[in-house]
């Protein structure tokens, strides 16, 4: 049996899929975060699958989301459509559940979120509800589990009898009449259950299927006059009328059966968002709420237990232990210096960091289930308005902060080409949780632990991303008119504990697993990298690193990046390290500097590392790395997004030379400015600057034609 | 004999990762993405 889950955006779909068949799917509170149908499991029931379709307002083919929710309906037939409904927006949510009981396929409707409305003081009639749609209705709380058994028996009842529920709305006479004339002369060898929805469709002369009866010549055209004189009948266009009524029997349903006290007039959500969304204080909040998360979670908290993790549990505990295991067994030294110099060194270096990262998850998981996150993607709209970008783009960027990948597929929701590409071309500017244990191990060896340095590396990426933006809208290649973004913003409510631990541990153990697998991996080559190379005896194993093949490789590179203020070939080689996962710089660097040796001096092992680097270059290479090319998995989602190779190439250059100029910029305009260091490169940085700034200023193809325009007309 | 039977088990878990790898990209789920595998909206499960 097949149960397939539809319903609004941010309706609950995804939560309830959890909770039904066990996974760990990513929920998130703003739409788009499913764009691709998932399946699994009823858990407990053998045989029963559930899938979990991207949220949809109607079933009109406007958005890829909706497409792909209706063809999987229409020609997958599943056995019973769960319709999942906001309760706290039952008029809008009802408007997709009008068309859904059209399809004739069983339905149930689960209404969501019914504990939210019942403290506003409001109240849904279940039963009468259930009578005015002619379905079951079940009322859940998909967040705190109550209500889903009923619901599970309700769902596989009615699929187990294939029980269709009775089509309660009907349409005016003369669209009636209309409907039966299309159901006669077009639809009679089609089933019984299908015929309405389809007619209802052609009616309203939906392209889609109206290319599917192109065959009926005739027949169709005699049609189309039905539809016309309907259409003059009732003085409005066919898919107007169909809306209208659809709405007015939706306003009907409710005025029956839900009881509003009017008890509070303004939510608790509202009053909030009166000051977090606020014109003024929206942004500030924004940027102290990010510093706090990235401050805490890489500065304080975070750094206390990964100091521990780093400087006793990787340097003191483990190392010595397998060490002297080692030793014990008479392992060859050769073998001992891949396990400690390779192994240990590079994947302890990465998952020492690992609780910091835990504790980042578990803030960026409460500020997701809380319902912040939403308003963020609002608050921006208005910013990247001003800038010709849709708040649209922001939502792959939220959902970037995690991971890269999802973010650059959740650009799919955007419909336009123009604004999609560029958003997949600018999502990875936003630090992924890859890139966090290099951001903390940077602020800790060169920075000293400084606490701006984390959500500078935040903010970076936000600035780099709305740079891009403006520079990019105003080329021709992506020139063009603003797509609107609506957007619902989802009450706010406390997160449980357990969901938001979920989230935590899904992510982090996401993480520990790629640091044993990728990464072990890498340490194997970088070691064998590092410790052979060609000596005068011939190649062979080398003391120094120096004569390695990783120096030969780093030092080929290492010309490039010398006017970025860390042409030395270790910086190059971890920089290229981390394009197969970005947590192959901090594994590299560990190797290359020995993290799990203890250092003869009593100098902290990193401390190494920040020698050799000023505050300058160090932050140079900091944002080199966040802004340059995401790693290989991520460039393979780009080039899947883009479907085309030239763009992908376009998008990886333009990621690649942006990074390479803010990096320029900084470590050149730093070394003027802090070291008083003044040369070619000053000069060559101050004029890339100057034209940076004129890209940033200059004015877009439109407002040329504008200006060209008024002084035509002016004239 | 310890190191022929030390590298024998690298060697193993080496051919472990390499598969569980090989048998993740063959399955759908190739995206080494380090924070959020969860939130990869890959569509894994649909595309058998």
């Amino acid at each position: 049996m097949k149960i397939a889950l539809a319903g609004n955006p941010n309706s609950g779909k995804t939560t309830l899929f959890n909770v039904l068949t066990g996974s760990n799917q990513f929920v998130g509170n703003w739409p788009g975060v499913t764009v691709e149908k998932k399946e699994g499991k009823l858990k407990g029931h053998k045989g029963i699958s559930v899938i979990d379709l991207p949220g949809i307002y109607s079933l009109s083919p406007y958005t890829p989301e909706e497409v792909i929710t209706r063809k999987f309906l229409l020609e997958e037939q599943p056995d019973v459509i769960l319709n999942i409904v906001d309760g706290t927006n039952l008029e809008r949510n009802l408007y997709l559940t009008t068309q859904l009981l059209e399809l004739g396929i069983p339905l149930v409707l689960a209404v969501n979120m019914g504990d939210v409305l019942a403290k506003s003081g409001d109240n849904i009639d279940y039963a009468k509800l259930g009578k005015a749609l002619g379905c079951q209705v079940v009322a859940i709380s998909a967040l705190k589990g109550t209500g889903i058994k009923e619901m599970v028996d309700e769902v596989l009842a009615v699929g187990r009898e294939n029980k269709l529920h009775s089509i309660m709305h009907k349409y005016s006479g003369s669209v009636e009449h209309t409907l039966a004339h299309i159901e006669e002369a077009l639809l009679h060898d089609l089933p019984l259950n299908q015929q309405r929805w389809y007619a209802i469709k052609i009616f309203e002369q939906d392209e889609l299927v109206m290319q599917k009866f192109q065959a009926f010549g005739a027949e169709l055209e005699h049609i189309k006059k039905d539809i016309a004189e309907c259409e003059k009948e009732m003085d409005d266009d066919a898919e107007s009328i169909i809306i209208a009524e659809r709405y007015s029997f939706i306003e009907k349903v409710i005025k029956d059966c839900l009881r509003r006290t009017g008890k509070s007039k303004m939510s608790t959500s509202d009053k909030i968002d009166r000051i977090v969304t606020n014109r003024f204080l929206a942004l500030p909040i924004f940027a102290v709420i990010m510093t706090a998360v990235y401050y805490i979670s890489v500065t304080t908290v975070g750094t206390w237990v990964t100091d521990w993790t780093n400087d006793v549990l990787f340097e003191e505990i483990i190392p010595p232990a397998i060490e002297s295991f080692l030793v014990a067994v008479g392992c060859a030294p050769l073998l001992q210096s891949l396990i400690l110099d390779g192994i240990v060194a590079g994947v302890g270096a990465v998952l020492g960091f690992v609780p910091q990262i835990l504790v980042l998850f578990i803030f960026l998981a409460f500020l997701e289930s809380c319902g912040y996150m939403a308003r963020i993607a609002f608050i921006m709209d208005r910013i990247f308005r001003r800038f010709g970008l849709s708040g649209k783009s922001f939502i792959p960027m939220l959902i970037g902060t995690g991971c890269g990948i999802p973010g650059i597929m959740a650009s799919r929701t955007i419909e336009n080409t123009r604004d999609r590409r560029m958003t997949i071309m600018t999502t990875t500017f936003i630090p992924c949780g890859a890139k966090l244990p290099f951001i903390a191990l940077m602020a800790g060896a060169v920075f000293g632990g400084a606490w701006w340095v984390a959500p500078s590396a935040y903010f970076m990426g936000i600035a780099a991303i709305i740079c891009s933006g403006i520079i990019l809208k105003k080329t021709k290649m992506f020139a063009g008119e603003v797509a609107p973004f609506v957007m619902e913003l989802p009450a706010y409510h406390w997160p449980t504990v357990g969901n938001v631990l979920r989230s935590m541990w899904e992510r982090g153990w996401s993480f520990i697993k790629k640091a044993g697998t990728i990464i072990l991996l890498s340490t194997i080559v970088i070691w064998f990298l590092s410790g052979f190379g060609f000596t005068d005896q011939g190649f062979g194993v080398t003391d120094d690193i120096n004569q390695s093949l990783l120096a030969a490789v780093g030092s080929a590179f290492a010309v490039i990046f010398a006017p970025l203020g860390w042409g030395s070939w270790e910086y190059s080689v971890a920089t290229i390290g981390g394009l197969v996962a970005k947590e192959n710089i901090v594994a590299t660097l560990g190797i290359i500097f020995g993290f799990a040796e203890v250092a003869e001096d009593g100098v902290e092992i990193w401390g190494l590392l920040g020698a050799q680097l000023t505050v300058v270059s160090g932050y140079s290479f900091l944002i080199f790395n966040l802004l340059c090319a995401p790693c290989f998995a991520a460039m393979g989602a780009i080039r899947r997004e883009m479907n085309n190779g030239k763009w992908t190439a376009f998008a990886i250059g333009y990621q690649c030379a942006f990074a390479y100029f803010v990096a320029f910029t900084i470590n050149q305009l730093g070394n003027l400015f802090l070291f008083g260091t003044f040369g070619i490169g000053t000069v060559i940085a101050l004029i890339a600057l100057v034209g940076f700034v004129y890209l940033l200023v200059r004015k877009s193809p439109e407002e040329k034609l504008e200006k060209t325009a008024a002084k035509l007309i002016a004239e | 004999m310890a190191t022929v039977l030390i590298s024998l088990g690298l060697i193993a878990v080496v051919a472990l990762i390499v598969r569980s790898m090989y048998n993740d990209k063959k399955n759908g789920k190739s995206c080494h993405c380090g924070a959020n595998c969860g939130a990869c909206t890959k569509g894994c499960h649909s595309q058998k």
